[in-house]
């Protein structure tokens, strides 16, 4: 017990140290929080509205433990695909985990060490979003004090099954599927499911925006009662919990409570002796990698003579696709954009999209233009292969200084890499606006060619705000994207410098016609880079050799 | 020839190096020695660009290395004591991209990566990902990538760590016919056997200055109550 206690703290000690952490990224978590609250405040208002909406529908006719079940089913979902991705990195694919087997622990103290974070953020989501709808569900119900007391036993202990049973069935899919030789794969697919998550909530909402705040839910459930009791009952944790929560007061609900308890321990036994017998069987060989035999029969191809603009520029674009975190970070995120609204207008039905376009082409020049132009802003604005440029060669970023390249060429290389990605999300919207919006091509032109300054201005932004304050020291790539306000402040700069931009266009009486508009929309994109490509330079000359 | 002429390098609140002054001869291969924190590890890198010379001027075989950059690089072949290189390339993508940076002619990159890997045993492992190599094959490929473009000097900071026999014979070979061509190589190492059978001149540095300089039979010679070299390197830098 007393070295479980140890291995505990020194992970999360580790994990949640600010050590190293400069004031500015302090100050970072600080404006994080603050920038936060608006929106807690959001989401605790939409929960009650829901709930109170559903339980004013729902009571009537008997059925307010379905809004209970639905809630614990909706957790217990949250909770499965949030651990999946967290138990897989902190168990398998963290970098410090070949020095922790190295130390005499067992395994189940090991696991249970490496549990401490993906469950303390379990409990993070856990009291954002349980812990209120709880509260919320007993105002509406008017509830007694047992009810609350039992809420909070409950709420301490929801995590704990689905947290145990998806790592039981990653440890099991570890220890025999054999996925070391496929580590990079396995970290791209939990990656795209992420994405995939996101796409499918959103869905989901659309679903429910028939109705306002809940009542499309409450049809929806009222029809599918029978669906919904099956879907809690493959869930048996949701299906107590409920029924515990409905009836505090009865034998049944306090018989349920402690078999939820009983049901906690036993699983938290379960998971100490499954990873005390599968754990180092899936960890161990990870760090090994697949070997091939060079054989030189394409050694002519493979030394091919490049200009040193574009083999820098190569070596960029081959490590953000064989860095699964890259890759996901960097590739899927700039796709993402384009592709949700590509999904969500094909989602829309035929009829919809071709009153979309006869509403956009009812338009005046103008308009089309600079609503077509925010649009791109808020897409490209969000290019995390610009604010990583610097921070991505972590400790390799030395080999740049001693080779005999100019900073301006490995700079320029890195400002292409985030153009040329924009460049395949500005592909991408193109098809849409050319082909579903039917904007016609003069607008599309001019459209593409404002984006391509935009794209410009934009990776300048974020390669600047990397260069002057770069995270090289990473032992994980994630490090690179997490805690880091480095995005938020982007976004920031380019709403500012493309707000004025858009703010005077569309107000100033003097831009009424397409030609005067595209003279100053260019005109202000030219001088927005001529200043990004002079600063550029002063920050390479004064920063680049003391980026380490 | 290098000259490190009166080369000062501050950190905050610490002094690297202090008014450092070095000649290194042609057609030597010079060690370069010192306790940990000594100021080596500084010295190479300013010699080599990665970190700006405070004060003082370093020439490489008569480029400035602070106003001719560049060119003073290209005579240079660095091999660094730490094998962060760009580990998510192939072996081969990451010679090719050496030999990109050191304009290597096509038909010369060819033939050097091919003589030079299979030299270092790592030619079959040329077309997996750098990141799956052993410490020791990093080392070689960045061995290997060092020599594509023949450089005139060649600064190895602790070369042969992690190298194994045969591949640790065949860089001291290596580095012994270069010097034999009148060129230099200069490298700094923890292990005294290598500088006693390997340099023609030694350095040893400590607390950012020089303590002594010279050749092997010298410095046998200057501390003559010292019969090796271990003894005499501890009492040089014993306040270390």
């Amino acid at each position: 017990m007393g070295k479980m206690w140890t291995i505990l703290k020194i992970m999360v000690k580790m994990q949640l140290s600010m050590a190293g952490k400069s004031n500015s990224e302090k100050a970072g978590y600080g404006f994080l929080f603050v920038f936060m609250i608006p929106f807690g405040i959001l989401i605790l208002y939409t929960l009650n509205t829901m709930i109170g909406t559903l339980y004013t529908n729902l009571s009537p006719t008997g059925n307010e433990n379905v809004i209970l079940g639905l809630l614990f089913v909706f957790i217990t979902f949250i909770f499965i695909f949030v651990s999946l991705s967290t138990v897989l990195s902190s168990f398998y694919f963290a970098e410090d985990v070949e020095s922790f087997i190295a130390l005499p622990f067992h395994p189940y103290q090991i696991v249970i060490g490496k549990s401490a974070i993906p469950f303390l953020s379990l409990y993070g989501i856990n009291t954002i979003l349980l812990l209120p709808s709880l509260v919320f569900y007993g105002i509406h119900s008017e509830s007694g004090l047992l009810y609350y007391l039992f809420a909070i036993i409950i709420w301490l202990i929801t995590p704990v099954l689905p947290f145990v049973a998806t790592a039981i069935v990653v440890m099991f899919i570890m220890r025999f599927a054999n996925i070391s030789k496929n580590k990079d794969r396995t970290k791209v697919i939990v990656g795209l499911l992420g994405f995939a998550f996101a796409i499918g909530i959103n869905v989901l909402l659309r679903l429910d925006s028939e109705g306002s705040n809940g009542a499309g839910m409450t049809e929806l459930i009222t029809e599918q009662n029978a669906l919904l009791s099956l879907v809690t009952k493959f869930f048996p944790n949701a299906y107590l919990s409920s029924i515990t929560l409905t009836d505090p007061n009865s034998i049944t609900g306090l018989s349920f409570l402690l078999l939820l308890l009983g049901v906690a321990v036993l699983s938290i036994i379960l998971f100490m002796t499954v990873g005390q017998q599968w754990y180092f069987k899936g960890v161990l060989g990870l760090s090994g990698g697949k070997r091939s035999t060079f054989k030189g029969t394409d050694l002519t191809k493979q030394t091919k003579k490049k200009s040193l603009l574009y083999s820098l520029w190569q070596k960029e674009i081959k490590t953000i696709l064989r860095t699964p975190t890259f890759f996901t970070q960097i590739v899927v995120q700039s796709l993402f954009f384009p592709l949700f609204i590509v999904i969500i207008l094909l989602l829309e039905g035929n009829g919809s999209l071709s009153d979309m376009a006869t509403m956009i082409n009812g338009w005046a020049d103008k308009t089309k233009l600079l609503t077509l132009f925010a649009f791109t802003i808020i897409g490209l604005g969000i290019n995390p292969a610009s604010f990583s440029s610097i921070s991505r060669d972590g400790k390799s970023w030395f080999n740049h200084l001693y080779l005999p390249i100019t900073p301006n060429t490995v700079i320029m290389s890195k400002l292409l890499v985030s153009f040329f990605l924009n460049g395949l999300s500005l592909i991408i919207l193109s098809v849409v606006v050319l082909f579903f919006l039917n904007v016609p091509w003069g607008i599309w032109s001019l459209w593409f060619i404002a984006s391509l300054c935009v794209s410009w201005v934009t990776s300048i932004i974020g390669l600047l705000l990397d260069l002057y304050q770069p995270k090289m020291n990473w032992t994980d790539e994630r490090e690179v994207f997490k805690g880091r306000m480095i995005g938020l402040f982007a976004i920031g700069i380019d709403v500012i410098v493309f707000g004025v931009l858009l703010v005077i266009l569309w107000f100033a009486p003097i831009f009424s016609n397409t030609a005067s508009t595209s003279l100053f929309l260019f005109s202000y994109l030219l001088i927005c880079v001529g200043i990004g490509q002079w600063y550029l330079r002063k920050m390479t000359k004064d920063k680049y050799t003391s980026v380490i | 020839m290098i000259e490190l002429i009166n080369v000062t390098k501050n950190y905050p609140g610490k002094t690297a190096v202090q008014d450092l002054s070095l000649t290194i001869p042609d057609g030597k291969i010079f060690g370069f020695l010192g306790p940990n924190g000594a100021g080596k590890s500084t010295t190479i890198k300013m010699m080599t660009g990665i970190l700006p010379i405070d004060e003082g001027t370093i020439m490489v075989n008569g480029k400035d290395m602070k106003k001719d950059t560049l060119s003073a690089k290209r005579i240079i072949g660095y091999v660094p004591d730490r094998s962060d290189i760009f580990l998510r390339l192939k072996g081969i993508e990451y010679l090719n991209f050496i030999a990109d940076v050191y304009d290597v002619p096509k038909e010369v990159r060819e033939t050097k990566i091919t003589e030079l890997t299979k030299k270092f045993g790592i030619y079959e492992a040329l077309d997996d990902h750098i990141q799956t190599y052993s410490h020791g094959m990093k080392q070689k490929i960045v061995v290997s990538g060092v020599l594509l473009h023949d450089p005139d000097i060649w600064i190895l900071d602790e070369p042969l760590t992690g190298l194994d026999p045969k591949s640790s014979y065949t860089l001291k070979e290596m580095m012994r016919e270069h010097a034999n061509k009148g060129k230099i190589v200069f490298f700094s190492t923890h292990v005294l056997e290598v500088v006693e059978q390997l340099c023609d001149e030694v350095a040893i540095i400590n607390h950012g200055q020089i303590q002594f300089q010279g050749n092997m039979a010298d410095m046998k010679q200057q501390y003559q109550e010292n019969d090796n070299l271990e003894r005499l390197f501890l009492e040089l830098t014993q306040n270390g």
